[in-house]
């Protein structure tokens, strides 16, 4: 198989994106390398203080000074380097967002195309048509019905409302019996006696639970 | 005897087997089946206290020295017993034919590359890595995987393992490796899983 099609091509950024990559790398390697060596003239400053050899103490720690230094300087270099390639990284990204941006204006502007103001305007007018046809349709079947049959319908909505509302009228006949009855002159005195009773006992049945 | 065998849990954290503690283990076994059973054992043993520690190579002089990080496996003190020379050239042969060592360098047998995981499971563990990353499409040095910023589970991999790796993902296109005159890197690719 080896390499397919689907792999992408290796373009000159990528080579230069690489290149500064190595050289990020050696400046770190070269770093590991002076951090080790101040360690090691650190330790060889105090074995020649221990022995006596100010001079060649003083000599280490001189040159360890000057390897201080040089690690300080390449600090600089590699943040050059590490900014260099995450510049370049961040540029990659800004033109894809520009080759998003490209394409998605191209798709908008098609869209566009099939979506012009006459295509709109006819649509619509086709469809005020088509609507206007609808309700002529309607009217011409309503208007086929026979006078008979219009009455048919008539009578069974009326058929309809009886039922619908024939709970109503009971209850409303319910309602208007009382005020028939004026010929019996007994009904008065019969219906003032259980009226004075009644809110005496009431009064009774609160008054129990108080009691209690 | 039998009753004298327990685990032991080392400094370094790692609780080693009951059958450490069996003076016959460190010693090679004339019969070819028992032979067989010892060397699977230390086998088994060596990969999983290589897993533990991250170590990647094992040499014939880890067994010849005291001192080395193999210390604890090769040696119990506590039976004063050790793991002779020959022994363990015996097993890391037998570790090279099973594929789960190789030598390393080619052409000698003193050292041996572990193969505590297989370089195709490498291969996952690298695509994942970069995948999660999402160091996908961005060109890696290899130094940059086997020495990252941050520790990732990749830290000190050896380089010819790292290769092996990146050669399998290359197969798959799941991985580009791209070389200047200065060195090599790799780009790992989304890719469809392998086969």
């Amino acid at each position: 198989m080896g390499n397919g099609p689907s792999a992408p091509k290796i373009t000159k950024q990528d080579r230069a994106i690489l290149d500064l990559k190595l050289q990020r790398d050696k400046v770190r390697q070269y770093q590991k390398k002076i951090q080790e060596v101040l360690n090691r003239e650190h330790d060889i400053a105090k074995q020649q203080l221990a022995a006596g050899n100010k001079d060649r103490a003083l000599l280490t720690l001189r040159k360890r000074k000057y390897q201080e230094g040089l690690l300080a300087k390449t600090d600089a270099q590699l943040e050059n380097l590490d900014k260099l390639v995450s510049t370049i990284e961040f540029s990659l990204i800004e033109v894809s967002v520009l080759h998003g941006l490209q394409q998605g204006n191209e798709v908008l502007k098609q869209i566009h195309k099939e979506m012009n103001v006459e295509a709109v305007e006819k649509l619509l007018e086709e469809t005020a048509e088509a609507r206007e046809y609808q309700r002529e349709i309607d009217e011409m079947l309503s208007n086929t019905l026979s006078v008979e049959e219009e009455e048919a319908v008539q009578s069974e909505l009326q058929a309809l409302r009886d039922e619908v509302l024939a709970p109503e009228d009971a209850s409303r006949r319910a309602q208007e019996l009382p005020s028939v009855p004026a010929t019996a002159p007994a009904a008065p005195e019969q219906e003032q006696e259980p009226e004075p009773e009644r809110p005496t006992e009431r009064e009774e049945r609160e008054r129990v639970p108080v009691a209690a | 005897m039998t009753t004298s065998m327990s685990t032991h849990t080392t400094p370094s954290g790692y609780l080693l087997p009951s059958i450490h503690s069996m003076p016959p283990f460190f010693t090679q076994q004339p019969n070819p089946a028992t032979q067989a059973t010892v060397t699977e054992n230390w086998t088994r043993l060596i990969l999983s206290y290589a897993r533990h520690r991250r170590l990647f190579y094992l040499r014939v002089e880890d067994a010849e020295t005291k001192g080395s990080e193999w210390d604890e496996v090769l040696r119990n003190e506590r039976i004063n017993r050790r793991l002779m020379p020959s022994h363990m050239s015996f097993i890391m042969a037998d570790m090279v034919s099973k594929n789960l060592a190789v030598y390393e360098p080619p052409r000698q047998t003193r050292t041996v590359l572990l193969h505590w995981r297989l370089p195709e499971e490498w291969a996952e563990v690298l695509h994942e890595w970069a995948s999660s990353t999402a160091q996908l499409n961005t060109i890696l040095t290899f130094y940059e995987i086997i020495e990252p910023p941050v520790p990732s589970p990749l830290s000190g991999i050896p380089a010819t393992l790292l290769r092996r790796a990146v050669a399998i993902l290359t197969k798959t296109n799941r991985a580009q490796v791209i070389a200047v005159a200065d060195g090599e890197g790799v780009r790992f690719l989304p890719g469809n899983p392998a086969r």
